[in-house]
């Protein structure tokens, strides 16, 4: 899980210096079989989390006593229901809505947040980039998971609480990115040339910064979702997150704990929805990473 | 290089007293009362100010701030409010089972990341490289809680082969590396250890494909170096930083248990830091994230000084 | 043929070599109880246990003696008073606040020491007299509310003492079996022990107190032998217990807290524990083909949501009480519970001496709610939004997260919009005495706390009367007025035990027809065994006695 906190070394050079560079990048990643169908899942999952709510075919809330912990394949209920016998199909598809969500607001959230922060620590170096790094390293110092719990812990259960400690956990890493790649772009002679001549500091960002630094920061970002996934779905999990009735992958998980001794494996599809979705876009930000290394 | 190990100690003091801060002031970002648990509904307003000044929250922040740190630096990380025993026993006697359930998931993890890593690296692109790879990206995101809900529901539910939660017959005290103890540890691990074994079978093959890339292994098979000699450079290569990232795990492990202890019951540092925070008992609670995160500050530089010890090229920053 | 012959013998040889030597070992080996918990700690062990009810039945009744016990002997009939370290006990013929106990003589703590005025004495102080110097502030918050009107002790003789109350109050009696006695002389070796360098006189108390309950005395018919926080307790046989009934035959018990339900399961099923509080109910018919044995008992005990009678709470309205209490399926829930569940009608049952009668019929009936709802206002476009803190595990809370979803559920159909703010076990039992109106309740209208209802106190007193109020006791919702004050003081002056029964019918029919509560469900108490655990009594009680158990 923490594989993606260790920081990418990416070739800022090979950006800037090859104009059809993000058409080729975009060429290899589409010959890579692997990450097109990781694509395939990760877009039936954004669509299941926009649309899913429209399609179940039984409403996830309803519950029933009668019809409660069915097996999977029952008649009406293909994926079996839950201890409050709902359907677990419709809550598990609407749960994509929520777990999604809460995966992919906090690495959004810190990718913008985060930038910034490196960006400006980057290119203005000096006693200001001295601050912000030491900060960061200090939140750097935690281990994320615990980082996070400690933080939603503190703050207390519910999505909001849950999303800021998220955020929190992933600007350290994304600002160490940004800061790292800026300072990169930042020592190249145009953008010396362009201090030099008295252009402001955002002009500067603005045309010779940002189009060099965002690409390598955004990958870097894409390769934290599943980290946050699991995460997210994980605070749930511990009732810090998600509360019920609301169907959210992790919650669900640990809500049907009390049925693995009569229903197991329905117990287990909430979780087998979460490491669908963090393997998909693993291995799409794999194959992003790998479409954008030159050297292959 | 003595000056490096010394730059590399000092320079964790400062980030130590961070840490402490964001402990601190992380825990009195809580709302409530911290006195919650053990204030009488009925005490008298006299009676409440007597406990306050007790614990010592009628204090300024600053000055609760400097206490703490001050009798932390002694280890005394102050009393458990829910439990009224010293944090200081209770978080390091979690500390020593969380211990020997992270030092064994990481050898486990190593041991097999090594493996397929090595295999992956060193057979590139092949169906073997594949496979490897696969099992190795399944590793870091597989959604450990599920995984060890998985093997309970397989092991001990079904099967009913190995316990499902615990630390042994006679709890963490007894606690001995013999069958009737090792069997409570055998699910846990081995769900522990798929995070690191995922991440270093991925650091391992690209270090072993890069090696084997590199020109003097070139040189050195052309100049009819046999494989194992070929295997030797590259381990000597390998080596140094896939025990660095292994040392690093175990401190994420450390710090990451809580929820693999949740489900299996274990009894530490993660099960320590949950009950606090569902008790909101914050002297734990602070004292619990301040020891986790000291650990993983000082398993940092440790690594740090052993990498450029075995490896003189690479000196960090 | 020979060969066969040897290889016959040999077998029966190595036979009835195996049987003796699994047979010495067996004969030798002593008889140990290991008994799961709901509880995520080991409920404190210096006398005045936490963790709800479950504390005085693990480290209360089995280490410590009060000075009245529960008749714990008998699973088919109410559970009643009997003497405990007080043989017989009177009020003052004159002035009703004084009372006087005659304690049991010859009683000796696990220390030694003698059990006597004295020691009861130090007993009453502990939690009452602030300027004691073993008055200990972390034991007042459990104990306090569970004895209102008890104010000082006196000792009298060696084996007399008199007790005073605030006002007259029949129910003392009843009210001291939650006060256990400690061993002063124990203490005060702990206090002796304080390393020296501790200097101020509150924190020397305090470390006595923390080493007191790392090793405690009392004179309960078990001892404390081990100690290990949030792992294991492991209590020994006290063989020279005063009532020869109840001197146990099982050497050695030992207490695993194990909050969730599903670790417990997994624990008898594997015989990792002989005995497990409140299976997962969903494992019920595995644990009964597995060959445990299912213990239940209905329990004076009430699963409700307690109403708010704060400002703008939405209950203020009595239809929208009625209407909750006619719409929960309880039906439905007792087949979410495996059938572990009792239905109730109100706080005590019909046929209890406290029944009275009521005039409003608890029952499922989703027509009658509706049109009450609608009456008040209420319907399914513009739903009734409520509130309630719940917590996600706890001491007599059942399973308290699926069974509130179903009832937010079932409540559904008659136009509630039900929002749950889950909270820690202990957070949410300290904030049950802070009330509606303090800021923990966190905006809550209703609070789902179990009670234990053995007492007139425990069962409707604490909840009605405008002298309970927040913080004083537990009247959450801050429910009372001049009427039920009346009824209650009625029945607390009447001595004689007719009077008071029939003065107490009063008071719980007029409570079910105001219906400051959503009565939900009875505890029935189901607990799991392995069959070697003989002699198992489960009264109708929260309480079940370890010591007339066997193992075989």
């Amino acid at each position: 899980m923490n594989a993606s906190l260790t920081i990418p070394t990416t070739n800022v050079a090979a950006i800037e210096q090859s104009p059809g560079y993000w058409s080729g990048v975009f060429k290899r990643f589409l010959r890579d079989r692997v990450a097109m169908c990781a694509a395939a899942v990760v877009l039936l999952l954004v669509l299941l989390a926009l649309f899913g709510a429209f399609v179940t075919p039984v409403d996830p809330y309803q519950s029933s006593m009668l019809k409660r912990l069915k097996p999977i394949g029952t008649e009406g209920f293909p994926l079996g229901t839950d201890e409050l016998g709902r359907d677990m199909m419709s809550r598990l598809m609407v749960g994509a809505r929520l777990s999604l969500f809460m995966g992919i607001t906090p690495v959004l959230f810190a990718f913008l947040i985060g930038s910034v922060i490196g960006i400006i620590a980057g290119y203005t170096g000096g006693w200001l980039n001295t601050a912000i790094m030491r900060t960061v390293d200090v939140f750097y110092a935690f281990p994320s998971v615990l980082l996070a719990i400690a933080l939603s812990g503190a703050l207390g259960a519910g999505i909001g609480n849950a999303l800021i400690s998220l955020t929190l956990v992933f600007i350290p890493p994304i600002c160490r990115v940004a800061e790292s790649v800026t300072a990169q772009v930042r020592s190249r002679d145009y953008v010396e040339a362009a201090r030099a001549s008295g252009a402001n500091a955002f002009a500067i960002i603005r045309t010779h910064v940002l189009g060099n630094v965002l690409g390598p920061i955004f990958v870097y970002a894409t390769s934290l979702i599943a980290v946050s996934m699991i995460l997210a779905s994980g605070l749930s999990f511990l009732g810090l997150g998600v509360k019920p009735p609301e169907p959210e992958w992790g919650l669900m998980l640990n809500t049907l704990r009390t049925a693995i001794y009569t229903q197991p494996w329905i117990a287990a599809l909430p979780g087998l929805m979460i490491f669908i979705t963090s393997i998909s876009f693993n291995m799409l930000s794999d194959g992003l990473r790998s479409a954008m290394d030159v050297k292959q | 290089m003595i000056l490096f190990i010394l730059r590399r100690i000092l320079y964790a003091i400062p980030i130590m007293f961070g840490v402490a801060l964001v402990c601190f002031s992380l825990v009195h970002l809580a709302p409530g009362d911290p006195l919650v648990s053990v204030l009488p509904p009925d005490a008298s307003a006299e009676l409440q100010k007597q406990l306050r000044t007790l614990y010592g929250f009628d204090r300024s922040l600053p000055e609760q701030f400097f206490s703490w740190i001050l009798r932390a630096v002694t280890g005394d990380l102050g009393t458990s409010i829910a439990s009224s025993r010293s944090v200081t026993e209770e978080v390091f006697r979690a500390v020593k089972n969380t211990l020997i359930l992270a030092s064994f998931a990481t050898l486990i993890g190593f041991f097999f990341g090594s493996l397929f890593g090595f295999v992956a690296g060193y057979f590139r692109d092949t169906f073997v490289d594949k496979l490897a790879s696969f099992i190795s990206v399944m590793g870091v995101s597989v959604p450990h809680y599920w995984l060890g809900m998985v093997l309970v529901i397989i092991f001990a539910a079904q099967l009913n082969w190995l316990p499902a939660t615990g630390a042994g017959p006679g709890g963490s005290a007894d606690w001995a590396w013999d069958w009737a103890h090792m069997r409570h540890l055998v699910l846990p691990a081995i769900t522990m250890s798929v995070i690191p074994m995922g991440i270093i079978a991925r650091t391992v093959r690209a270090l072993v494909a890069d090696t084997l890339a590199q020109e003097f292994i070139i040189g050195l098979r052309a100049m009819g170096l046999t494989d194992f000699g070929v295997f030797r450079h590259v381990v000597k290569n390998v080596a140094p930083t896939a025990l660095a990232v292994m040392g690093l795990q175990l401190g994420y492990l450390l710090g990451g248990s809580i929820l693999i202890e949740t489900v299996f019951s274990w009894p530490g540092t993660g099960f320590l830091l949950n009950s606090a925070i569902f008790q909101r008992d914050l002297p734990l609670l602070q004292g619990t994230i301040l020891v986790l995160a000291i650990f993983f500050v000082l398993l940092n530089v440790l690594v740090d000084i052993l990498q450029s010890t075995l490896d003189p090229r690479i000196t960090r920053q | 043929m020979t060969q066969r012959f040897h290889r016959r013998v040999g077998l029966a040889f190595a036979g009835a070599l195996a049987a003796v030597a699994l047979s010495l070992p067996a004969l030798a080996q002593e008889k140990v109880l290991r008994i799961a918990m709901t509880a995520a700690d080991i409920p404190k062990t210096h006398g005045q246990p936490d963790q709800g009810f479950e504390g005085n039945r693990f480290t209360g009744i089995p280490m410590y003696d009060a000075l009245t016990h529960w008749d714990l002997s008998k699973a088919d009939a109410p559970s009643v008073l009997v003497p405990g370290l007080a043989t017989s006990w009177s009020v003052g013929a004159t002035d009703k606040t004084k009372w006087t106990f005659k304690l049991r003589p010859g009683v000796k703590f696990h220390d030694g020491s003698a059990l006597n005025a004295d020691a009861v004495v130090w007993n009453v102080r502990k939690v009452l007299d602030k300027d004691a110097p073993h008055f200990d502030a972390s034991q007042v918050g459990v104990t306090a509310s569970r004895m209102p009107t008890l104010r000082s002790a006196r000792k009298i003789d060696d084996l007399t003492v008199e007790l005073t109350t605030s006002e007259p109050d029949s129910f003392l009696p009843l009210n001291l079996t939650n006060l256990f006695m400690a061993s002063p002389a124990h203490w005060d070796a702990k206090l002796k022990a304080v390393p020296a360098s501790v200097t101020d006189a509150a924190e020397r108390a305090k470390q006595a107190w923390t080493a007191f309950a790392a090793d405690a005395s009392g004179s309960g018919p078990f001892k404390m032998a081990r100690f290990q926080a949030r792992e294991r307790l492991e209590l020994v046989a006290n063989k020279g217990y005063w009532d020869p009934k109840r001197t146990p035959s099982i050497d050695r018990v030992v207490l695993l807290p194990m909050p969730e339900a599903n670790a417990r399961t997994a624990a008898l099923l594997s015989g990792q524990v002989d005995w497990i509080e409140a299976p997962a109910p969903d494992a019920m018919a595995q644990i009964r083909s597995r060959g445990f044995t299912i213990y239940s008992n209905p329990q004076p005990h009430v699963w409700p949501w307690q109403l708010s009678f704060a400002e703008g709470s939405p209950w203020l309205d009595k239809r929208v009480r009625q209407a909750a209490n006619l719409c929960v399926d309880r039906e439905g829930l007792r087949t979410l519970l495996g059938g572990m569940m009792g239905m109730p009608k109100g706080t005590v049952p019909p046929g209890h001496p406290w029944w009275g009668n009521p005039n409003f019929d608890i029952k499922y009936d989703v027509k009658a709610a509706q049109t009450m709802m609608t009456a008040a206002g209420h319907s399914a476009a513009k739903p009734l939004k409520v509130k309630v803190q719940i917590s996600a595990s706890g001491s007599g809370q059942m399973q308290p997260l699926p069974m509130n979803e179903f009832v937010q559920q079932s409540l559904k159909q008659c136009f509630f919009d039900v929002q749950f703010d889950v909270i820690e076990w202990n957070t949410l039992f300290t904030n049950w005495r802070k009330g509606a109106k303090d800021p923990s309740a966190n905006g809550a209208h209703a609070i789902n706390v179990s009670y234990a209802a053995m007492d007139p106190f425990f069962a409707m007193v604490r909840f009605t009367s405008t002298k309970t109020f927040p913080p004083v006791s537990n009247n959450w919702g801050y429910f009372g007025n001049a009427e039920f004050d009346k009824l209650i003081s009625d029945a607390r002056s009447a001595f004689e035990d007719r009077a008071r029964d029939a003065a107490l019918a009063k008071l719980h029919a007029r409570i079910v027809e105001e219906a400051p509560f959503v009565w939900i469900a009875h505890d029935v108490g189901p607990r799991a065994m392995a069959a070697k655990v003989k002699g198992v009594v489960q009264p109708r009680s929260w309480f079940i006695d370890l010591a007339p158990m066997s193992i075989q």
